[in-house]
This record gives structure tokens, sequence and C-alpha cells, in this order.
């Protein structure tokens, strides 16, 4: 039995926002998490993480985003988490000078 | 789990599954294989080499034939490897830093030296059909940056794909491990299949698609944004913090009279490491006081799963300027890269883990292609549009055709090396040899639009040719298989056996394979191509 329709997202536009959050938004919340992480911890080892690491919260993220029932809220909550993990690392670069 | 989510996941994971299936089931077809690369290597050029002699050669001759056919080493920076278990060694040779060295010293080298009468080999020359299947797994043949950025979002998705399959399944996890219904209708026994076999391989599936993003894209995809942000685009710096660099030795320009031999540094290495295998020799400003010759070894294999010794000598001197024992715990920094890499090659447990590795892979190529059909036979209903029906049924009989050809044109191949030694190009002539009879059996299988057919003849095919494979070795070379059956010719005897073994299984599967009967009726009357085989004991 193929998945029912009933609960698929039919619109385009709402499509759209999914797959974007899901793999752009899904990607930029990984890699400014880890970056952020690496400002605070011992940035070679966090690195190292973040190589495999993230593949697996990207992808957990992006399972997590087609449970949304609006796309672009999705995409709201995304730019707003990975924009206080941006934060954080333009702070801390900005404190260490590098 | 609500209704929504189950139905949501469930088509993701129809979706991405189905995007990637074919990609996929070339990568984890080829992988399998690729476990056995080195053997494939020696098989193919005959020239089998015990576990025990690599690295063990006399580094002064190949130190004296390589100043004699590149000119003064001096100022040189020399790497020694012997990356895979064969007879080639990989050296390279940076320009002599030494502004008044010849021009030919001034030239930097990359080769293939064979160990026994130091024939060389460029890697167009020395190309074969085991770093074709290697290289294929992770379609190296499609144009870099593409073909890698292919396979790697392919892992990535294969990641996305089994963690949606194994929530949708979740609640069924147990009961329908054990459920198999052959003899039901086909859509039932492709589920039970995929399910069971998926839950089966999920930790290995989880393992190589994780490990295969990272090692294939996960520089690129992952590292690039960090290495922007934390190291402004420093790629030294950078690689210096991640990888454990020895401290860099300046050219002098004063050249030595006597220097330390290599010869005596390797033995005094192999004399206080007695359990260690000697991966690599760096030697820094070759004949300048600045010389500096660093001896790595790992662990062996039943000690440690991981570890890099390190002996860095002063080449003046003979003086141990660093040292690190290959037993020590290497740190979680290389510890974490190199255990991705141990995972992924399988070449932490010998033939044991490489036999369980490939009969996983084997399994998941399964999951794969039962995946395909159930997504067409739960399709395939009255209810249906036509011509949808009919479509499916293409992309059906079209995927079946592209990966079971795989079978009988990789044993071709095997032959066909064999019988072929001597090319002129390696690298095209493999090429020919592969992708010509794919396609062609792609072509006229996919025509036949009857996947019962196309399974039955594609497994007999390569069945076939597989047992001929060990014979037409035998026949070229006269290493029969039961002659290669000890320690210095393993190699020879792991990729005939492994043919034979294959061939069996395929026939054995062949001649239970049936014609499935009790299709429901009214799909026969809409024309519908004759479905796939069930294999019923």
């Amino acid at each position: 039995m193929p998945a029912n329709k009933k609960y698929l997202t039919k619109s385009f536009h709402q499509r759209f926002a999914k797959i974007t959050a899901a793999f752009l938004g899904g990607y930029l919340i990984t890699v400014t998490f880890f970056i952020a992480l690496a400002t605070w911890l011992d940035q070679a080892a966090t690195l190292v993480t973040m190589i495999f690491g993230g593949f697996i919260l990207w992808s957990a993220i992006m399972v997590c985003t087609f449970l949304f029932r609006n796309g672009w809220v999705a995409w709201l909550i995304y730019l707003a988490i990975s924009g206080v993990f941006g934060a954080v690392i333009f702070l801390s670069t900005m404190n260490t000078g590098t | 789990m609500t209704n929504r989510i189950y139905n949501i996941l469930f088509h993701t994971h129809t979706v991405s599954g189905l995007v990637i299936s074919v990609a996929l089931y070339v990568i984890f077809f080829a992988g399998s294989m690729s476990f056995f690369r080195d053997d494939i290597v020696a098989w193919q050029r005959n020239e089998p080499i015990g576990e025990a002699t690599v690295m063990t050669y006399d580094f002064e001759r190949i130190l004296d034939t390589l100043e004699a056919r590149y000119g003064d080493l001096y100022g040189r920076n020399i790497s020694i490897r012997q990356v895979y278990q064969e007879r080639n060694l990989m050296i390279s040779l940076k320009p002599s830093q030494d502004s008044l060295a010849s021009e030919k010293a001034k030239k930097a080298v990359f080769t293939y030296l064979d160990t026994q009468g130091f024939d060389e080999n460029t890697y167009l020359s020395g190309y074969n059909l085991g770093e074709f299947l290697y290289r294929l797994h992770f379609f190296a043949q499609i144009p870099y940056p593409y073909g890698y950025l292919l396979s790697g979002f392919v892992a990535f998705f294969f990641l996305f794909a089994i963690i949606t399959g194994i929530i949708v399944h979740w609640k069924k996890i147990i009961p329908n491990f054990y459920l198999f219904r052959p003899g039901a209708k086909l859509k039932t026994l492709w589920t039970d299949a995929h399910t069971a076999l998926g839950v089966i391989g999920l930790p290995f599936q989880f393992v190589f698609a994780v490990s295969g993003a990272v090692l294939i894209i996960g520089s690129i995809v992952m590292m690039a944004p960090a290495s922007a942000i934390l190291y402004k685009n420093d790629r030294i710096a950078m690689r210096d913090e991640l990888t454990k660099q020895l401290p860099h030795v300046e050219f002098t320009n004063e050249r030595l009279e006597t220097y330390a031999r290599v010869n005596d540094l390797v033995n005094s290495v192999r004399m206080i490491w007695g359990n260690a295998l000697l991966s690599k020799i760096e030697i820094d400003n070759y004949a300048d006081v600045g010389m500096r010759v660093t001896v790595m070894s790992q662990p062996l294999q039943h000690d440690r799963l991981l570890g890099m010794g390190r002996m860095a000598f002063d080449g003046a001197t003979g003086e141990v300027l660093h040292e690190e024992h290959p037993q020590d715990a290497p740190g979680y920094v290389f510890g974490a890269d190199r255990v991705l890499r141990k995972l992924h090659f399988g070449d932490f447990g010998g033939y044991g883990i490489r036999i369980i590795y490939f009969a996983l892979g084997m399994a998941t190529c399964f999951v794969i292609l039962s995946g395909v059909l159930i997504w067409v036979e739960a399709r395939d209903k009255k209810n249906v549009e036509p011509w949808k029906r009919k479509s499916n049924a293409w992309i059906a009989s079209i995927f079946i055709a592209i990966a079971l050809s795989m079978y009988p044109v990789t044993a071709m191949a095997f032959a066909a090396v064999k019988l072929f030694p001597e090319v002129d190009q390696p690298m095209s002539f493999i090429y020919k040899i592969y992708f010509f009879p794919w396609l062609v059996f792609s072509i006229l299988f996919s025509l036949k639009k009857d996947n019962y057919f196309a399974t039955r003849y594609l497994l007999i095919t390569g069945s076939i040719i597989g047992f001929i494979v060990p014979i037409v070795n035998g026949l070229v070379t006269g290493q029969w298989i039961w002659k290669t059956l000890h320690p210095e010719q393993l190699q020879l005897f792991v990729v005939d056996m492994f043919w034979l073994s294959t061939s069996l299984v395929t026939l054995f599967v062949v001649l239970k394979m049936k014609r499935e009967k009790n299709t429901i009726k009214t799909t026969k009357a809409t024309n519908r191509p004759i479905s796939m085989t069930s294999i019923t004991s």
C-alpha cells in the first residue's frame, strides 16, 4: 500500500518550502551548530566530530522537517536557530580576534 | 506514532529510496567487490604477495635505483609507501631544493615501483580491474567533482532513507522480523524480504551511509565552511591542528658527506617495535644537514585497532628526534578519522570480516532491489491508470536489467583481463569490456520487459562465466585453484574461490526459481509483464 495521500502535502509551494528547508535549512543549522560548538569546546575534536556527526544531525533535521504542517514555519524556525548559532560564532571569533 | 507521521515518513522513505536506487545499487555492488581490491589486483597481475612481506625491502637499493633514474636525490623530500597489499611501492620525490641541482633533479616524480625487478609503472599503465571496481563504487569515472558529489549525496540520502525506513517499520519490527511468506503474493514476499534484511543490515548500512558520505564529501560539505570561518581558509593551519604533523625541518644547503642509512634506521625501528607493521617512510632534505628520516608504523591487527607509531631520526647523526609508540592510544582526533576509514574499508579483521561485509553488501543490494519491486507491485492495481501501470512496469524492468547485468558483466571483465593480459591502454580496455556489455545487456533485457526472464538468464550467465573465471586463470597462468592455497598465494586463491562460491550460490538460486503462478487473476488481463521470480524452497 502506498502512503495514504490525504496526509501528504499537496500544494507546490508547501512542498518546495519543506524540501528546501530540510536540505538547505538543515545544512545551515548543522554547520552553524558545530562551528559554534567548536568556538567553545576543543576545536580540533569538535571539527572531527562534525565531519561524521554533521551528516547524522543533518539527516535527523531533514526527517523532522517533513513533520511540519507549514513548510515556511519550518524555514522561519531554522533561520532563527542558525541565526542564534551564527551570533555565537560571530561573538566568539570577535573576542579571540581570529 | 500518528497516522499522519507514519504516512509522511513512509512517503519520504519511498521517494528518497527510489531516487537513489540505481546509483546506490551500483555503489553497493562495486563497493562489495572492492573489499577484495588488493586480491583482484594481485590476481589480475598474477603477482600475489604475503601480508607479512609488506614494506620489508632493501630501501638503500630502492633509493640507489631512484637516484640512477631521476638524478641526484640531494635536497629532495622523499616518501615511500605501500598502501595496498601489492608488489608496487608508491614513491614520491619532491623537486630538489638545491638551486644548483640538475634539471632532472628539479622535477617532481610520482611513480609505482615494482619491488621485484624494479620496473616502474604510472597510474595509467598499472590500471587494473581492482582499481576500476573500487573507483566505480564512487563514480570516479564521471568527471571530477560530479562523480564524487553524486556518490557522496547518494550516501547521504541513503542515510535519510534508512532512518525514515526504520521509523516507519518501528512498530512491527519484532513481529515482522519472523515473518516470511514465500507462498504469498509477490508484494508480500518483497515486503517481508525488504524489512527483514533491512533490519538485519541496518547497523552495517548505517555505518556505510555515514562513513561513505564522510569519506567522499565530508571535507567539501562539512569542513569547507568550518575552514572558511575558523581558519580563514588557511588550509595549512587547519591541517596542522587536525593531523599530527611533525615540525618542519629547513633545508640548509649544506651537503652531508655521510648520513644515516635508511635500512639501519628501519631495522632499529623494527628491533624496538617488534610488533608493528611499517607503513611509510618519509625523508626530508635528503643528504642535507637538515635531513630527517621518519619511519611510521601501525600496530598489528590482533593487538590494537588504532595506533600510529612514528620515529623520526636526525639524518646526520641518527639520533632520535621524535618517538610515538604504535601501541599508545592515538587520541580522539586521529582515532575518530581512522575508525571511520577502518569501518568503511573493512581492513581490521582479515578475510573473515571482508566476507561478512560482502554478504551484508549483497543483502543491501537485495534490499534496494526489493524496495523498487514493492513500489511497483503496490501500484499495480486495477484502480491505477493503465499508462501509469505500464510506465511503472517499464521502470522495474529497466532497473532489474541495469542492476542484475552487473553480475555477468563483472564476471566477463575478470575473464577478459586474464585472456588479454597485455594491452596498451589498460584503462580504456577495461572501460570498453565493462561499460559496453553492461549497456547492451541493460538495453536488451529492458526491452524484453520480462523480469523473471531477465533475472533467470542474467544470473545463469553470471554463474556460468563465474565458473569459467578460475578455469581461465588456471589455463593462462597455470595457477590452478588447488595449487594456490598457501600464505604467499592466498590472494590468487581468494579470487578464484570467490567466483567459484558466488557461481554456486547463484546457480542454486536459479534452480530454485519458479515463475510466479498465484498472481491475482485480474492483473494478467491487463497485459502486465510477467512479474518477478519467487524463490521457493
